[in-house]
C-alpha cells in the first residue's frame, strides 16, 4: 500500500511504535479509516437516493397507497393487475417502437470520419444537442411538429402537399418523439463511433482497395465487423435510455400519451399512475415490470456479446 | 398497526431530513422557524395564485408576525404530497388547486376550518364554491380562493358575416342549447369557408361535463359514469364531431395560439382564465372577440382553495391570515393585479367587474362570468374523478382523432372504468343493472 509507506518512513523504528498493546481496531483505523471516509460520500448518497428508494418501491408495490394516508397490504394484487393491464402492454409496445425508430443512423457517424472541410465544426454541431436543455428541445419540437401550423406543415404546404396532424397520428407521435431522441443522441453516438472508426488501421482499407473492393465492400467487410464492440456499446446504452424515455413524450403529448396512448411510454405510464392518479403502489409495480423488461434486454445483449467473444 | 404506521412515518421523515443534515444546508425559510415560534406562518402557493403584496400588508397590520410565503414551482401537488407523507417541513398554510378532492380521503391532515369559526364567513362566498371545499362528512378543508366560470368566447365579425346574432345578449338567447350553437356552426362554416365554429371536440366534452353536478362518481360513491351527465357530455361532443365543427387545435398549444391569430376558428367555450391565453395570442385580432353565456347552461372549470395543515402551530393566526387575504376586498385587488376571478359575492359586485375591456371591443366581459358564477349549482368531485376522467377523455379522443367507432369506445370506456376503479378506488359502489 503506497499510502502506508509514505506515512511511515522506513528509517523510523516502526517496531517500537507499533506496540503489541494496540488493538486491531486502532491499526485498522490508522490504515484504512481515511480511505473509507474518502470513498464514503458516494455510498452514503447512493444509500439515500438509490438503495432506499429501490427498497421502498419494492415495499409499496405490495401496498395500496395514495401517497398520504394509510397503506393497505394487498399482496400480489398490483402485479396481478399489471400483467392483465392492456395499457401497460400498450406502453411496452410504444416504448419499443419509438426505440426502434430512433435507432441511430450509422451513416452520419461514418460521414463525419470522412476527410471533409470544417470537420471539427460538424462534430461540435452534432454534439451540441446533447448538452441542450430537454425542455427547450421539446418546446421547439412541438412547434416543428405542430398539428396545424407547425414548421413541417408549413413546408408541406409550401410544396403543395396536405398538412399532417403530426401529434394526432399514431406514427406521427412516434416519429416526433424519435426525432427528438435522434437529434439529441446522434452526436453522442457519432463521437463514440468516430473513436472506433479511427482505431481501424488504414492499411486494411488500402489493401482492400488494391484488391479491387468497392466502397460498399469496405463498409460491409471491414468497417462493420471491426466496429462491432462499439456498436454493441451504443446498442446497450441506447436500449437502456430508450426503455426509460419520459420527458420527450410527456412534453410533446402530455401525461396521457396523446390520442390512443400512442406516445405512452412505460416510464410515462409509471409517472401518470403514481403522480397524476396517486396510485403509488401500482406505480411501483410498473417500475418493477420495467425492471424485469430491462433485465431481459440486458440478458439478450449479454448473449450477443458472449457469442461474439466465443467466435473471436 | 398504529405502531408500524407511525414508525414508517418517522422513517420517512428522517430519510427526508437526512440529506439536509448531511450536507449541512439550510432549506430556505425553514431555518428561520425555531420550535415554538408562533409568529411565523409558512405558506405554500404557486406562481400567480395569490398576490404576495397581501402577505406584506398582513405583516404590516400584525406587528411581529412574519409570513414566510414560499413560491413552489414544478409539480406542486406531488411536492406537497411528499412533505405530507414525510411529515417534515409541512407548511402551515397551503394553497390547493381545483383537485382538492384528492385530499378528501386524508382530510385529517388539515384543520377543519369550521372549528376555527369559518361558518360566519360562509355568507360572503358563492355557495357552490364554499361547498366544493367541504368533505362529505362536513369538514371544511379548503377556504375559497378564485373560480373558473365558463363562457362562450366568439368572433363578433365572423358571426356578423355569417348572419348570426352578434351582441352578447342575443347570442346567449339564441344559443340556449348546444344543438342551437352547433346548427349555427354549420351556417357559419358555409358562409365562411376556411373558418371552423370551434377549436376542438375533446374540450367540448370536458366543458359539457363541467355543466353537470356530478362526475362519474356521485356523493353516495356510486358509479354514475354510465348515467345521464356523462352520457350527455359524450353525446354533445360527438354531435360536434359528427358535424365537423372543430379546427382540431388543442388548448395550451402553439397551434391554438396560431389558430387565434390566423382566425381559424370563430368561437370556443372556456373558463374565465382562458381570457389570458386569448389576449396573449390574439394581438392582431383585438376588438373582434366577445363573450356570451355558455350554451347548455352555466359551468365551472378550475379555481383554487387555501387550507391549514394539522401541523400549523398558530392555527388562529393562520385562519386570520387566510380570511384576510381571501376577503372580498383582497379578491378585488387580486382580480386587478392577477386576473384571479373572485369567489366572494361582494367582489363579484364590485364596479371593476363592469369596466369596458378594449380587447373585447369595449364589452365588460367580466359581467358574463359574474352571471355564470351566480347561477352555478353545487357540484361534487369524487377522489376517483382523475382516474375515471382519464379513461373517458382518452376514449373520446380516440373517436375524434383516432377514428374509433363511437359505440365501441363507449363500451370500452365503461369496461375500462369498471376495471380501473375496482382496483384503484375500491370504495366506489356499483348499482347492478337490472
Amino acid at each position: 500500500m503506497g499510502v502506508h509507506t509514505v506515512a511511515a518512513p522506513p528509517e523510523a523504528p516502526a517496531s517500537t511504535i507499533q506496540t503489541p498493546t494496540r488493538s486491531g481496531w486502532e491499526r485498522w483505523r490508522d490504515r484504512y479509516l481515511g480511505i473509507y471516509l474518502s470513498i464514503s460520500p458516494f455510498f452514503i448518497i447512493f444509500a439515500i437516493f438509490g438503495l432506499f428508494p429501490i427498497a421502498f418501491a419494492l415495499y409499496i408495490a405490495f401496498q395500496q397507497w395514495n401517497g398520504i394516508g394509510d397503506m393497505t397490504f394487498v399482496g400480489l394484487d398490483q402485479f396481478r393487475y399489471l400483467v392483465t393491464d392492456p395499457l401497460f402492454r400498450k406502453s411496452i409496445l410504444v416504448t419499443i417502437q419509438i426505440w426502434i425508430i430512433s435507432t441511430v443512423p450509422l451513416g452520419l457517424a461514418f460521414l463525419l470520419n470522412q476527410a471533409m472541410r470544417f470537420r471539427m465544426t460538424y462534430r461540435v454541431a452534432f454534439f451540441l444537442p446533447n448538452v441542450t436543455s430537454l425542455v427547450a428541445i421539446a418546446i421547439i419540437f412541438s412547434s416543428i411538429f405542430g398539428n396545424q401550423f407547425g414548421l413541417l406543415n408549413a413546408g408541406l404546404q409550401g410544396i403543395g402537399a396536405e398538412r399532417i396532424a403530426w401529434l394526432n397520428e399514431p406514427w406521427g407521435i412516434k416519429v416526433a418523439i424519435a426525432a427528438m431522441v435522434v437529434w439529441r443522441w446522434t452526436g453522442y453516438n457519432a463521437i463514440i463511433y468516430l473513436a472506433g472508426l479511427q482505431a481501424i488501421p488504414d492499411d486494411l482499407y488500402e489493401a482492400a482497395k488494391v484488391d479491387g473492393a468497392t466502397q460498399w465492400n469496405l463498409f460491409k467487410d471491414i468497417t462493420v465487423p471491426l466496429l462491432r464492440p462499439v456498436i454493441l456499446f451504443t446498442l446497450i446504452t441506447s436500449s437502456i435510455g430508450g426503455l426509460q424515455l419520459f420527458t420527450e413524450p410527456q412534453i410533446l403529448v402530455g401525461n396521457t400519451g396523446g390520442p390512443n396512448n400512442e406516445g405512452l411510454t412505460m416510464v410515462l405510464y409509471l409517472y401518470q399512475q403514481a403522480f397524476v392518479q396517486n396510485q403509488f403502489g401500482y406505480g411501483a409495480a410498473i417500475g418493477w415490470g420495467l425492471f424485469a423488461i430491462i433485465v431481459l434486454f440486458s440478458i439478450a445483449n449479454y448473449l450477443i456479446v458472449g457469442r461474439r467473444s466465443d467466435n473471436g | 398497526m398504529e405502531h408500524s404506521r407511525s414508525s414508517r412515518r418517522r422513517f420517512l421523515a428522517s430519510a427526508a431530513a437526512a440529506p439536509l443534515v448531511l450536507t449541512g444546508c439550510n432549506v430556505p425559510g425553514f431555518s428561520s422557524r425555531p420550535e415554538g415560534d408562533d409568529d411565523t406562518i409558512v405558506l405554500w402557493y404557486w406562481n400567480r395564485s395569490i398576490d404576495p403584496q397581501l402577505f406584506r400588508d398582513f405583516e404590516e397590520a400584525h406587528p411581529g408576525v412574519t409570513v414566510n410565503d414560499q413560491l413552489v414551482g414544478g409539480d406542486y401537488a406531488s411536492r406537497f404530497n411528499t412533505t405530507l407523507a414525510g411529515q417534515a417541513f409541512v407548511p402551515d398554510v397551503v394553497a390547493l388547486n381545483n383537485d382538492i378532492s384528492r385530499y378528501f380521503p386524508d382530510a385529517d391532515q388539515f384543520v377543519d376550518l369550521y372549528e376555527m369559526g369559518a361558518e360566519e364567513d360562509r355568507h360572503l362566498y358563492l355557495d357552490w364554491k364554499w361547498k366544493a371545499g367541504e368533505t362529505l362528512d362536513g369538514r371544511l378543508i379548503g377556504y375559497p380562493m378564485d373560480t373558473g366560470p365558463l363562457a362562450l368566447y366568439y368572433r363578433h365579425d365572423f358571426f356578423e358575416q355569417a348572419g348570426l346574432p352578434t351582441e352578447p345578449d342575443d347570442v346567449t338567447a339564441q344559443f340556449a342549447e348546444w344543438e342551437d350553437y352547433f346548427e349555427a356552426g354549420l351556417e357559419l362554416q358555409q358562409a365562411l369557408p376556411g373558418v371552423r365554429m370551434m377549436d376542438n371536440v375533446p374540450y367540448i366534452y370536458l366543458m359539457t361535463l363541467m355543466q353537470a353536478q356530478e362526475f362519474y362518481v356521485n356523493r353516495d360513491q356510486v358509479y354514475v359514469g354510465d348515467g345521464e351527465s356523462v352520457r350527455r357530455a359524450w353525446d354533445v361532443a360527438l354531435q360536434a364531431y359528427g358535424m365537423d365543427l372543430a379546427a382540431r387545435v388543442n388548448p395550451f398549444t402553439p397551434d391554438w395560439s396560431a389558430g387565434v391569430s390566423e382566425s381559424s376558428f370563430a368561437s370556443f367555450v372556456g373558463a374565465v382564465w382562458m381570457k389570458q391565453f386569448l389576449l396573449e395570442s390574439g394581438n392582431n385580432v383585438a376588438g373582434t372577440w366577445r363573450v356570451a353565456q355558455t350554451p347548455g347552461g352555466p359551468g365551472n372549470q378550475g379555481g383554487s382553495f387555501i387550507g391549514i395543515t394539522k401541523y400549523a402551530r398558530n392555527k388562529e393566526l393562520c385562519f386570520e391570515l387566510i380570511r384576510t387575504i381571501m376577503s372580498p376586498e383582497s379578491q378585488v385587488r387580486m382580480y386587478k393585479s392577477l386576473s384571479l376571478f373572485p369567489s366572494a359575492i361582494d367582489a363579484l359586485e364590485d364596479p371593476v367587474m363592469s369596466e369596458p375591456e378594449d380587447f373585447f371591443g369595449g364589452q365588460p366581459t367580466a359581467e358574463q362570468f359574474v352571471t355564470t358564477a351566480k347561477e352555478l349549482e353545487p357540484f361534487y368531485f369524487s377522489p376517483a374523478y382523475p382516474i375515471a376522467h382519464g379513461i373517458f377523455n382518452q376514449e373520446i379522443t380516440d373517436v375524434v382523432l383516432g377514428g374509433a367507432p363511437e359505440d365501441v369506445a363507449w363500451d370500452e370506456a365503461q369496461k375500462q372504468a369498471k376495471r380501473e376503479l375496482q382496483h384503484k378506488a375500491p370504495w366506489v359502489k356499483w348499482e347492478e343493472a337490472s
